[in-house]
């Protein structure tokens, strides 16, 4: 490993802030087009906090909002800029190395989990998600992948919904009698 | 005397010194562990301890902190990957010395390095923050608001990558604390009239998307990565070689404490700069920098663990955050009732001795902890990507979802997971977001506080400034980081070279 490297040798992907992602003198895919929205949705964001007081005063309540938007579109204007300046990385390509499938799948699981959570409850959705998303990521059989998922949503559950007491949507499983029973194992067989 | 038994708290309570062990036994495997970062574990677990007391929650987070700052060496000297940022510069010298079979002593004297570095870093925050605190009290409006630009402007200016990229980061941030209504005039800001955000967007999502759900994502670009575990010979170090490297040590360990006390910067930081120190002032290694040097172990190891210490000062003396983890505490904090500050000191005084014994306390544990039971710590550092990212994703959602039992917060998680890939992948900091969140606040009420006192007057809140000794300090240090990053300075720095 070299010494005067400071970065992430495989992915430039920005494990810290003190070895941020990206190249200095080079462009990823997707670089620009990220750097072009971030100027469009500054510009959006100032528009908006402009309508919150105008320039009525300096101490009105959208006098903050006005600079740190203005001050994000300069940024984002200057980035954008020098991001288009740069030549393109040619080892790289949006789909294999920024927004790899998996990536994608996962965001798709995440977002499936977010609507599943409240009608389904917790339980459930997170037992298919776990299953779905070890299996995708290790390549096991289904029995060590049902096995692993559903110890770890064990543990879990009993951490933090029996012992942490947090509240999580019980959907379509009777939450309420398993944690009775959990708690009268915990209390001595009922005594 | 008061303080005293405040210090001593966490030692004559058995519960509170059990939540410490704890905290720092499971950090030293969250920060051994790639792909667990003690910010995303302290972000997540923000949201479960909530509704505890403060105390408890503290201790937790405390060991946690201490504890996952040391164990990112661990992997970074067996495994070649850092378990936590704060140990990219370990591995730099830690696996050359691995690999030379030399891996129990590398353990050993990072262990007792850290302990010594947040030994240092504990005790100077104990010396120093009540006097920065009563030197605080004396800060005008404008001095905060100067602070709190000057926080965002270093982080973004410290990190390796662009400046601009982090002033924009620390702007976003700023934004996002702005949303919802204002809370002297009731007004919407950046609602976009939607009801879902008049109350604002969560912190806590904010943070664990950021943290826990980018960091995620990216590790599962990383799934198959493997590596080959090294042999683990004698592991406590001899007194001769502690004594041998603890100047080198008590050099790195200031530096530390002085990187760490910076707003916004924290032990990444601090390793990466002490690593740098290492190699200027060591003339003749025994074996080169790269190659298994051990100064260049002692370094990032001493400098991070001392950062913990630094970076709790300007936490509770200004309620500025050192680095990303104590901004998530300080929101800990303010979930709790507590506003950290100046005022904190003089009305809580407890409070403050309490999180400097919970830091001891996690130090000696840290300590115990390091020097035994590696055989266990192999086993765990080994479970396989593909379960515990994952399993990282599952808390995440829990955590986000159960501060306010609302999708909505799972939502925003998600969003902010998404953008911060992307942030990450294009070189755009996160830390200066999650400053910018947390200092939004306490800028635009300060600034509103500053300009309201001067007439709303620019010209006298400039006068001010430039009468104040404090605050004409204060924006001369913006100033120079600013114009430092540009290219203005780059081009007057090359003529007076070429002069010279």
């Amino acid at each position: 490993m070299d010494p005067e490297f400071r970065g992430d040798q495989d992915h430039h992907d920005g494990t810290s802030d003190a070895t941020p992602g990206g190249y200095p003198a080079e462009r990823r895919p997707g670089e620009l087009g990220f750097a072009l929205f971030l100027t469009g949705a500054s510009a959006i964001l100032l528009y908006n906090a402009y309508a919150i007081s105008g320039f009525d005063a300096l101490s009105a309540p959208g006098s903050v909002p006005m600079a740190t938007t203005a001050v994000m579109l300069i940024a984002a204007l200057v980035v954008t800029w020098r991001t288009a300046r740069l030549p393109r990385v040619t080892t790289e390509t949006l789909a294999r190395d920024i927004l790899p499938v998996t990536v994608l799948v996962f965001v798709a699981f995440l977002v499936i989990f977010g609507l599943a959570l409240k009608p389904l409850g917790f339980l459930p959705t997170a037992a298919l998600f776990l299953i779905a998303a070890i299996r995708l990521l290790s390549g096991w059989g289904w029995p060590r992948t049902i096995l692993t998922a559903l110890f770890a949503l064990a543990v879990i559950w009993i951490v933090f919904r029996v012992i942490f007491t947090v509240l999580l949507p019980s959907g379509v499983v009777p939450e309420a009698e398993i944690i009775q029973v959990f708690r009268t194992l915990l209390s001595g067989g009922g005594a | 005397m008061e303080a005293f038994l405040a210090l001593l708290t966490v030692f004559t309570q058995p519960d509170l010194l059990l939540l410490v062990g704890v905290g720092t036994f499971a950090g030293i495997y969250i920060g051994a562990i790639p792909g667990l970062s003690v910010t995303m574990a302290v972000s997540i677990l923000i949201s479960f301890t909530f509704s505890w007391d403060v105390y408890p929650a503290i201790s937790l987070m405390v060991g946690i902190y201490m504890g996952g700052v040391y164990g990112g060496s661990r992997t970074a000297i067996l495994l070649n990957i850092p378990g936590a940022p704060s140990a990219i510069a370990t591995a730099l010298d830690g696996y050359p010395m691995a690999q030379r079979g030399e891996a129990g002593q590398a353990i050993g004297v990072t262990t007792v390095m850290s302990f010594f570095g947040g030994l240092i870093g504990i005790l100077v925050l104990a010396l120093a923050a009540p006097y920065v605190s009563v030197f605080a009290l004396k800060f005008q409006p404008r001095d905060y608001m100067l602070l709190a630009v000057l926080g965002i402007l270093l982080v973004g200016s410290l990190s390796s990558g662009s400046l601009v990229k982090g002033i924009f980061a620390g702007a976003l941030g700023l934004a996002i604390g702005a949303v919802g209504r204002d809370p002297l005039t009731f007004t919407e800001r950046l609602t976009f009239d939607l009801q879902l955000m008049e109350g604002g967007i969560s912190f806590i999502a904010v943070m664990i998307g950021m943290f826990g759900v980018s960091e995620a994502l990216l590790q599962l670009q990383n799934v198959n990565k493997t590596a080959v575990r090294q042999k683990i010979t004698r592991i406590v170090p001899s007194f001769g070689v502690i004594r041998k490297y603890l100047p080198l040590s008590l050099q790195t360990s200031t530096i530390g404490v002085i990187i760490g006390a910076l707003p916004g910067t924290g032990g990444d930081i601090a390793a990466l700069m002490a690593y740098d120190h290492a190699k200027r002032v060591t003339k003749t290694p025994k074996v080169p920098f790269g190659k298994g040097a051990m100064e260049g172990l002692v370094a990032p190891e001493t400098a991070n663990n001392a950062a913990v210490g630094g970076a709790f000062i300007p936490m509770m003396t200004l309620g500025i955050p050192g680095d990303a983890v104590t901004a998530i505490m300080i929101g800990a904090l303010f979930i709790h009732g507590l506003n950290p500050g100046p005022m904190l000191m003089v009305d809580q005084p407890d409070m403050f001795w309490f999180i400097v014994g919970a830091l001891f306390m996690a130090n000696i544990f840290m300590l115990i902890f390091g020097l035994t039971g590696i055989r266990i710590f192999t086993k765990i550092v080994e479970m396989p990507r593909a379960v515990i990212i994952p399993l990282i994703l599952l808390l995440s959602i829990v955590g986000a979802y159960a501060v306010n039992n609302a999708i909505s917060d799972v939502y925003w998680m998600l969003g902010f997971g998404v953008f911060g890939y992307f942030m990450r992948h294009y070189g755009y900091p996160l830390g200066p977001v999650i400053l910018g969140v947390i200092l939004s606040r306490l800028l635009d009420d300060n600034w509103r506080r500053a300009i309201i006192s001067e007439r709303e007057d620019l010209g006298r809140f400039f006068e001010g400034i430039l009468t104040s000794p404090l605050s004409v300090t204060l924006f001369a240090a913006v100033i120079l980081i600013f114009v430092s990053q540009t290219p203005l300075w780059t081009a007057l720095k090359t003529r007076l070279f070429r002069k010279a």
